[in-house]
């Protein structure tokens, strides 16, 4: 056993003789095959070069891949090989030239590819949308057949996922909105100073947190936290056909799988908005204290008279349509989870994406839509 | 002498096809009352498929699928999930619950019936759990703690919850070492024996085909190409079948 090698003489006519020897295989772990390809370059364009392969103790696929690729892809007569390699040259000769296979369509040009891409992109999400719209009649249906068989409305499922998404949600909220809330009080209460006119860090505060902040801050957090769990846990139940055992046990997935979720969520969104909400402006009432030296007294009784009710009414209402829409894009994501890891992790991905955009996006028409009230 | 059986599945006419693919075109098959049929078939010939099929996962392209003589698919809902009781189905890996127990992965459909309380289905489970020669102590483990054999044995005892007429299992062996895949065969036996059970599998394994079918149903060239007793499968002339009943023959005579 040694490693590959080889050895340049001359015969006595002044013609060059390439030898090879040893183990031209992987299993001689001393070789590397990448340095004896740049090794071997220059031989490789010499036409009048002698390969001699009769002293190679043994050759494998990838030896023989390396000079068969270095030979242009065919076996010239200016080689030699033991007669028990010759086999393996044959075969590496049948797959360079296939059989004639049905091709639908080659695009070598740049401008027909990116055309291609931009179709497929296209044809890519007008899917998403046909299913996400299949899903939401889906889901409407389901409602109506709860409405007329309200013993099949799963309480437990609906339970579990209050608590998950809702509950289990409350520390992390309430630190994020705590934290958004002292760092907003700090700057205002910055600029607000030079103006001298502290006393409107109350309305600041008060209008940003409760109808921008608070709903949006909950959606990305959900989205993030609950969408991607979501997603997650539909996919890999499809993966391993516990969704197929369900559906054979008569159990509709949507039913008791999906809507639980849409329900759960879209039911305590608006409590986590008020939660969160509570601990912003609460974050901004410490900021303004130590800042502009506003007690807190002064802050919350201050606070109902410069922002409107209806404001809070905007908020909570955001709130339920933004928990409908990321538990939406969450299970209809998961829902077309293939198996595979890579389809996993990038629907994941996708689904915490497309939700948030999402919420942006029902967020500004919503400012629009309402740019008149309770300002 | 086929007139005289009910027949309880009737696949008629079915074609499925995805894209350009075309696995399955005119294929009709029919399944009786208490017999146990194997689906056999070279890889990809779609015999998971029409197994999805059967069991209402799926819709074929064309024709129907006629299950306790009727079609899952026109069915209202109440009565589907009652049709769908009739059946149990084992799946290829198992498909359990994976956040539940194996006690919950059981007295899952039991629950689902909502006609039990939980003393009853205490009593239901355990009786599964020994029918499939599972220890009371495996009950609070989880689907990951189990081997493969004893997840295939749990998801027996769950398609069995229900005391089904048909049992429908994916490749009920695969991955099974022969020791535990001939438990496993026995252990359908008695359990057709005692239960009088229609079984319809779908099977690699010759010994596992020998011991357990009535009857064999080969899938080959987009249909079902015959569908007879082992023995009679010498008489068949299609090159799948006859390269098939040689490795039937030898076990044949060795049984």
């Amino acid at each position: 056993m040694s490693a590959a090698s080889f050895h340049v003489d001359l015969d006595e006519r002044g013609r060059k003789h390439l030898r090879l020897v040893g183990q031209w295989s992987l299993r001689a772990l001393e070789n590397d095959f990448s340095q004896l390809q740049q090794i071997l370059t220059p031989f490789f364009s010499d036409p009048f070069i002698h390969w001699d392969l009769q002293g190679v103790e043994q050759i494998d696929t990838a030896g023989a891949a390396i000079l068969w690729e270095g030979w242009g892809e065919k076996l010239h007569s200016n080689v030699t090989l033991k007669p028990e390699h010759v086999g393996i040259f044959s075969m590496l000769d049948q797959l360079t030239h296939p059989p004639e296979t049905k091709v639908a369509f080659k695009l070598h040009n740049t401008l027909s590819k990116s055309v291609a891409r931009l179709g497929e992109t296209f044809l890519n999400f007008s899917s998403h949308l046909v299913d996400f719209v299949q899903l939401l009649g889906l889901l409407g249906l389901e409602f109506i057949y709860l409405i007329k068989r309200p013993k099949d409305i799963p309480w437990r499922e609906l339970s579990a996922n209050v608590y998950k998404s809702g509950v289990m949600a409350l520390p992390i909220s309430a630190l994020l909105g705590f934290m958004i809330g002292v760092a907003m009080g700090y700057l205002m209460s910055k600029q607000l100073r030079i103006f001298g006119a502290d006393i409107f860090i109350v309305n600041i505060l008060g209008l940003g947190i409760i109808r921008e902040l608070g709903p949006m801050l909950m959606a990305v957090l959900i989205a993030g936290r609950s969408g991607s769990a979501m997603t997650a846990q539909i996919g890999v139940m499809r993966v391993t056909e516990e969704i197929d055992a369900l559906t054979t046990m008569g159990i509709s997935k949507i039913l008791r799988i999906i809507m639980p979720k849409v329900i759960g969520l879209t039911l305590v969104a608006p409590f986590l908005v008020l939660w969160t909400s509570c601990w912003g402006l609460l974050g901004g009432a410490l900021s303004a204290n130590i800042e502009l030296g506003i007690s807190f007294k002064f802050f919350f009784e201050y606070l109902p008279q410069v922002v409107m009710p209806v404001n809070l009414t905007l908020s909570l209402i955001k709130a339920l349509l933004f928990g409908f829409v990321v538990t939406l894009v969450a299970c209809h994501f998961g829902l077309r989870i293939k198996p595979n890891t890579e389809s996993l992790s990038s629907s994941t991905t996708s689904s915490v994406v497309a939700s948030i955009t999402g919420v942006i996006l029902i967020d500004a028409g919503f400012a629009i839509l309402t740019s008149g009230i309770g300002v | 002498m086929t007139e005289t059986k009910t027949v309880i599945c009737e696949v008629r006419n079915v074609a499925t096809q995805y894209d350009d693919v075309v696995i399955h075109d005119n294929l009709n098959l029919k399944i009786y009352a208490g017999e146990v049929i194997a689906l056999v078939g070279g890889s990809g010939s779609g015999k998971t498929t029409l197994l999805r099929h059967i069991v209402g996962l799926t819709e074929p392209s064309r024709g129907e699928v006629l299950l306790f003589g009727e079609n899952l698919h026109r069915l209202e809902r109440l009565k589907q999930q009652r049709l769908m009781n009739r059946f149990g189905m084992l799946f290829q890996q198992g498909a359990l619950f994976s956040a539940l127990s194996v006690y919950d992965n059981i007295a899952f459909p039991l629950r689902e019936l909502k006609q039990f309380n939980e003393s009853t289905i205490r009593k239901l489970v355990m009786h599964k759990l020994a029918l499939v020669e599972l220890e009371p102590q495996h009950a609070k483990l989880l689907p990951a703690q189990l081997s493969g054999g004893m997840v295939k044995r749990v998801g027996l005892a769950r398609a069995l919850a229900l005391e089904p007429e048909l049992l429908v299992l994916d490749e009920p062996t695969a991955g099974l070492d022969p020791d535990r895949s001939e438990k496993f065969v026995t252990l359908i036996k008695q359990i057709k024996q005692a239960l009088g059970l229609t079984v319809l599998f779908v099977t690699h394994d010759l010994d596992t085909l020998v011991s357990l079918t009535d009857r064999v149903a080969v899938l080959a060239d987009k249909k079902i190409v015959v569908a007879c007793s082992l023995l009679e499968l010498a008489d068949v002339a299609h090159p799948f079948v006859r390269n098939f009943f040689q490795g039937v023959s030898t076990r044949l005579m060795r049984a």
